[in-house]
């Protein structure tokens, strides 16, 4: 028997492994349903139809070095997918953007005259960091985020003035980036990772230790990432007992509205039985939302091909013949 | 054109050029069997300046994004009643195999191109099956057997004359279970389509049915039900709904020698069966037949030649004392007792050769030729002449049926044997009257098994199959187990058909080049649907034909109900009255009056051979003139069971 098996019979949770969300800034959240964080259990679902589904990829690698200046070749993509009557996903949006990125007055004359003749898009960056390679490309990674950032946004604003009257739109990630988005009655963000802490004390304690197929009371999120002030509550999908206390916790964002907290119980069981089919083969299946994870499928699939896989996971061994 | 599909290629399954990949929509027309076409540029799948390639769906996959069985039950939370209720249906492809049935160009040969599926139309589906080069040309040879249906289509499938009937290639073999897999009905429609379209350039075409099963084919030119869609398929064929104009049906004689042996006894159709009646000469020239594998032995042989050389039709002493003249069973009996009483009583027994031969060969043979005039009573008449089909006559597009259905084993062997022979015979002398005979055999693993002793009939079968296409004899086989049938018989059929197979039939190794998808449609193929293979086809293709515009066998029967046997007289009217409707049946019956049955049925059998303008007139004139055969009188002896002898080893 193992150490922490006495831990278990002394009433500890058992666990396995550990999920670590890159650490955000610091948000501050106002509860508005009720005097204390609660749990809450969720009832019969009830599938809104249609819905759409938005998600979006980035991609990118360092292509050229123009003595130390990396030049990189970047690619963003968003799309809308509508889910029909028979549950099949069909896009109705879809944007990419494929661009170099490089800081171009730092670059030799020749190889920025035939970068620019090259390529349509090129986004300069500041050329401060091109000595620390570590450190311009974290900027790099930064800019393309935000390219697919501005991407989704535009997409989702256009994605809501088409939307039916009845229609529903899920977004993969905060909510609150568009104002326009974060105040529509019928768009929800689903957040998968909780690396800013909205919570604390007794209500962070219950928020973590959610059971599955239980939400907890709805709070007002401002701060962080958020321009827009929106409602947000948590959800937990799968049991985390076992496993780890992120496990199947996603943080819903949506209209900031007394309506928002009425309908959280409901839109709650809606996006609980999203959880099938389980969005396998992906890592975090146990937080991330079939449709999301099929919409982000289809992009990948139509990313350029020298784009598919991120070069710091590409085999550095020679390239063979066959 | 919209494209259907697009080819895809993977490390593990890339295009070659002689198979590809592509998928479809979930919701697609596509299946086993349907012909699709990948066009390598151009637009709307003209493939203009690249490659188009054709090519048969052989397998076909759907799988979806599911990793594992176990990501299923976990989403359901093991309960099959949720397994439904996910909003979101996964990601599914529909993936398919096809075969390349054509490249164009055909040279250099490439592995198939990256490009979108099409599904092919009428002149893709020419092209795939090389069809063009036989309907298009100066002189076609094109026969449709049926419209190939997959993916929504309703092409015209034509095999080519030259490679069905000869001389590049010939006979057809078809497969399948009973009753299921339409056998008789398909070579019916196809014998239509054959007379509806033999092209002019290859002269004349008649086909002989060998009636082994109940009615099955005597009611060929009567017509059948047929659908408002089964004659839009007809039109489509552009083949004539309508029953053979030209049928002629032989049937033997039941053992009174004047009723005939067959289930097409109606009185309103009876009158068009004609009866088929051997001789002596007939059977002896096949005696093999007869004769078992113990049997055959030189020393049988020899006496056999012997008989045929020496004895029969001859004047001949037997060096006992008697002249013989041996034309008839009844004949050849008092021969053989004339030598085995010279053996026993001239001879005094101390000899047991005549003429160096033994006389237990004498006596084997003896038994053997004279047990089918037993067995085969109506069939083979003991001392009258024969009433044969019209050897020097065969007319063109007519169907000549041969109904044995209930005659003995061994006469049926005896009729194919001596029917085929005279045909091939008389081809090679071009003296048949048509260019080209279909013999259509049902049953074949019974007349040519892939094991089973070296017969006569399956040798006869091997040679039809090796050697008849030059000569324009061309073998129809069916039979329900291919993989019984002698391997060089069906090996030598130019095209093959299948239809519904069984399943265990499927697994023995004759099938192995037929994907499991394949197989699979075969063993649950729906009436009238077949899957054929042709030298032009480079892979199996799945047709339907139309249900035959003939009045099936068992329609037939009751439709027109058999008649029971008429008595004597009756009958023997009923065959004057088909040969001249002049005749007064009760004038027949006033001469019949007081006559022995056999004199009656001699003349019967002259009238029949003759058939003389004032049938009345001659048949009183042979009757009075008690009618022997040939030239000898005599009295008619049945064929009395010899002795046994205890030392006799037959």
């Amino acid at each position: 028997m193992t150490w922490w098996r006495a831990l278990v019979d002394a009433g500890a949770v058992p666990g396995r492994g550990s999920t670590r969300d890159e650490v955000e800034a610091g948000a501050r959240a106002d509860l508005v349903e009720g005097n204390e964080l609660q749990t809450h259990p969720i009832p019969e679902p009830r599938i809104p139809n249609p819905v759409s589904f938005l998600n979006g990829i980035e991609r990118w690698s360092v292509v050229a070095y123009d003595g130390v200046v990396q030049v990189v070749n970047a690619y963003v993509a968003a799309a809308v997918r509508r889910r029909d009557a028979t549950g099949g996903l069909h896009t109705t949006f879809e944007r990419s953007r494929g661009f170099a990125i490089a800081p171009l007055d730092r670059m030799t004359p020749m190889v920025r005259q035939a970068l620019e003749q090259s390529v349509a898009d090129v986004e300069s960056v500041p050329s401060e960091l091109v000595e620390q390679p570590a450190r311009y490309l974290e900027m790099i990674e930064a800019t393309v985020r935000r390219a697919r950032a501005r991407m989704e946004r535009e997409l989702a604003e256009e994605a809501l003035d088409d939307l039916a009257a009845d229609e529903w739109l899920v977004i993969d990630g905060l909510l609150s980036r568009s104002p326009d988005v974060a105040r529509h009655p019928r768009a929800l963000g689903v957040i998968k990772s909780h690396g800013a802490q909205f919570l604390e004390g007794r209500g962070l304690e219950r928020a973590l230790t959610l059971p599955a197929g239980y939400r907890t009371s709805v709070f007002a999120v401002r701060g962080g990432h958020t321009r827009t002030e929106v409602y947000s509550w948590y959800l937990r999908l799968w049991p985390w007992e076992g496993n780890d206390l992120l496990y199947g916790l996603l943080r819903i964002e949506a209209r900031a509205h007394p309506d928002t907290v009425a309908r959280a119980s409901a839109l709650s069981a809606w996006l609980w039985t999203e959880r099938a089919p389980l969005a396998t083969p992906a890592t975090r299946w146990d937080r991330l939302l079939y449709p999301l994870h099929h919409v982000e499928e289809y992009l990948k699939a139509r990313a350029p091909r020298d784009l598919q896989q991120r070069a710091s996971r590409m085999s550095r061994l020679p390239r063979l013949a066959s | 054109m919209t494209a259907i599909g697009k080819v895809v290629a993977t490390e593990l399954k890339p295009a070659t050029p002689h198979q590809f990949h592509f998928w479809t929509a979930t919701d697609t027309s596509v299946g086993i069997g349907a012909i699709v076409k990948v066009a390598e540029g151009g637009t709307g799948g003209t493939g203009d300046g690249g490659r188009v390639v054709y090519g048969v769906v052989t397998e076909g996959f759907a799988y979806s994004d599911l990793a594992t069985p176990l990501h299923d039950v976990v989403g359901a939370e093991g309960d099959p009643t949720r397994a439904d209720e996910a909003p979101t249906a996964r990601q599914q492809i529909r993936y398919w195999t096809a075969a390349v049935l054509r490249q164009t160009p055909e040279e250099p040969l490439q592995p198939v191109p990256l490009g979108q599926v099409y599904v092919a139309d009428d002149a893709d589906v020419a092209q795939a099956l090389r069809m063009d080069t036989f309907l298009f040309s100066a002189t076609p040879t094109a026969i449709p057997v049926g419209l190939y249906t997959s993916a929504g289509r309703d092409s015209p499938v034509y095999l080519d004359a030259d490679f069905l009937l000869g001389p590049e290639a010939a006979h057809l073999n078809i497969s399948g279970v009973s009753g299921l897999a339409t056998k008789t009905s398909a070579v019916e429609f196809l014998l239509a389509s054959i007379f509806a379209h033999f092209p002019a350039h290859k002269g004349r075409v008649a086909a002989v049915c060998f009636n082994v099963k109940g009615p099955d084919l005597c009611f060929l030119d009567q017509p059948g039900d047929l659908s408002d869609e089964d004659r839009r398929r007809y039109e489509r064929l552009e083949v004539p709904s309508e029953p053979f104009q030209r049928v002629r049906l032989y049937a033997p004689l039941k053992a009174d020698g004047v009723n005939l042996n067959t289930l097409r006894t109606h009185p309103d159709l009876v009158g068009d069966v004609e009866p088929l009646t051997w001789g002596l000469q007939e059977v002896v020239d096949y005696a093999e037949v007869l004769l078992n594998r113990d049997d055959i032995d030189a020393k049988a042989d020899a006496f056999i030649d012997f008989l045929r050389d020496r004895v029969l039709g001859r004047t001949f002493d037997d060096g006992f004392g008697t002249t013989h003249r041996v034309q008839t069973f009844a004949d050849l009996d008092r021969f053989f007792r004339a030598v085995f009483d010279g053996l026993e009583i001239t001879a005094g027994g101390r000899s047991d050769t005549w003429r160096t031969h033994h006389i237990a060969t004498m006596r084997k043979v003896r038994n053997r030729l004279l047990n089918i005039s037993t067995r085969c009573k109506g069939l083979v008449t003991d001392d009258g002449p024969s009433s044969d089909l019209p050897w020097n006559g065969f007319e063109d597009r007519t169907v000549y049926v041969i109904d044995i259905a209930n005659v003995d084993p061994l006469g049926q062997d005896l009729v194919f044997a001596r029917v085929v022979s005279r045909l091939r015979e008389q081809l090679e002398r071009r003296e048949l009257g048509v260019d080209a005979v279909i013999v259509f055999v049902d049953e074949l693993n019974k007349y040519a098994p892939g094991d089973g002793p070296e017969t006569y009939v399956k040798k006869m079968l091997l040679d039809i199959s090796e050697r008849g296409r030059y000569l324009g004899l061309v073998l129809f086989g069916a039979e329900q187990f291919r993989s019984q049938v002698h391997r060089r018989v069906v090996g030598n059929a130019g095209t093959q058909v299948f239809g519904r197979m069984d399943m265990d039939e499927l697994a023995t190794p004759g099938y192995q080049v037929l994907t499991p998808a394949t197989k699979s449609k075969l063993a649950t193929l729906p009436i009238g649907e077949l899957m054929i293979r042709h030298p032009h086809f480079t892979q199996p293709i799945f047709v339907r034909f139309p249900k035959p515009p003939v009045l099936r066998g068992r329609d037939g029967v009751e439709r027109f109900p058999p008649a029971a046997d008429v008595p004597f007289e009756d009958a023997v009217v009923r065959q004057l009255v088909r040969l001249d409707r002049r005749v007064r049946p009760n004038q027949v019956k006033d001469l019949i009056a007081d006559r022995e049955q056999d004199d009656v049925r001699r003349a019967l059998a002259a009238v029949r051979r003759t058939r003389p303008d004032d049938v009345l007139a001659y048949f009183r004139k042979v009757l009075g003139a008690r009618v022997e055969p040939e030239a000898l009188l005599r009295e008619h002896h049945a064929v009395p069971p010899l002795n046994p002898i205890s030392d006799e080893p037959y």
